[in-house]
């Protein structure tokens, strides 16, 4: 489920089926001129991926809306302000809270976040084309949504 | 040729110069609110019931179902996108062509066939264990309260061509 209208209506009425909760987690920047493409891909393909993992798994996860951030910014100012966001989520019982991203550098502090991190290395090959970034983002999201499963699993065990 | 012959005037070659010239430039501004008016209707003459050939030859259906993707053209208003659709395909006991949705009637997530090994033969939903037997009806017990929609098909040329996805009718 996503943010908008008509899925947080049908939220409501089945909440208790709804126990995971998506966040993603989106670097942004304007100022360094030689990666300013490649960040910027990245975001898209990332955008990309989320679309296609909640349409996968609709029924039981709410994609939270994107949090965007500086690049270079300070993790711990940020990840103040990411606990600030689970405080409201939290509002609602999600038992599974996952952060993806494609930014590495939160990696040191995955310890620190409210979830569990999920960090996509995603490979900006200028070369490729559309149909083939389509097939390996079909091929990330079949594996996350798995990743994924596999802690619902656990949990009902 | 000499003066006594010429038989337009300055201003005469002028006048239908400007006249010419004039007329193209309304006829060009005329075209597009007439293709606006006109367009419409001859689009919906060619678009042939909204069918889309999804790329799948029938001598490849099996009775196993298989899945298949596509993309179409949503127009939402003025925004344009490309959606993509799925299906499960097989040909059921009698050879007859079934394409399913895979989109689980519960909450709507992406049900796959023989998605756990624990059911096999069965239409999976891996959120909330949803089962559907191979002819799409839910599996009574498990959170679906209906039958998997239906797409409507169609082959032409040996190919198979998939339209809307039905709700089925209540039994």
């Amino acid at each position: 489920m996503k943010w908008i209208k008509k899925d947080l209506q049908q939220f409501i009425q089945a909440k208790e089926y709804v126990d995971t909760a998506v966040v993603p987690l989106l670097p942004f920047q304007l100022s360094n001129d030689a990666k300013l493409d490649k960040d910027a891909f990245q975001s898209e393909a990332l955008t990309v991926f989320l679309r296609e993992l909640e349409k996968e798994l609709t029924g039981r996860v709410m994609l939270i809306p994107e949090y965007h951030y500086v690049k270079t910014a300070d993790k711990e100012a940020e990840l103040d302000r990411i606990r600030n966001w689970m405080n409201d989520i939290q509002a609602q019982p999600f038992h599974h809270v996952f952060f993806i991203t494609s930014d590495s550098s939160w990696k040191k502090h995955e310890q620190a976040l409210p979830g569990t991190m999920i960090w996509l290395p995603i490979t900006s090959d200028e070369s490729a084309d559309p149909g083939r970034m389509q097939s390996i983002i079909r091929e990330h999201v079949q594996q996350v949504s798995e990743l994924i499963r596999s802690y619902w699993k656990d949990s009902k065990t | 040729m000499s003066e006594g012959k010429q038989p337009v005037s300055r201003r005469q070659f002028l006048n239908y110069t400007l006249t010419g010239v004039g007329g193209f430039m309304a006829a060009g501004l005329m075209v597009s609110p007439l293709r606006m008016a006109i367009d419409p209707v001859l689009q919906e003459s060619s678009a042939a019931g909204d069918f889309t050939n999804v790329k799948l030859a029938v001598e490849d259906i099996t009775d196993e179902p298989q899945r298949v993707d596509w993309e179409i053209e949503q127009v939402d208003g003025w925004y344009e996108s490309k959606v993509g659709k799925s299906a499960w395909v097989y040909k059921d006991e009698n050879g007859d062509i079934v394409a399913l949705s895979p989109i689980c009637k519960h909450l709507g997530c992406v049900v796959s066939w023989e998605g756990s090994d624990d059911h096999p033969d069965k239409f999976y939903c891996p959120c909330h264990d949803g089962l559907y037997y191979k002819d799409g009806m839910n599996v009574p017990g498990t959170p679906p309260t209906a039958g998997l929609d239906i797409y409507e098909h169609k082959v032409e040329n040996g190919m198979l061509f998939l339209g809307k996805a039905q709700p089925r009718e209540e039994a």
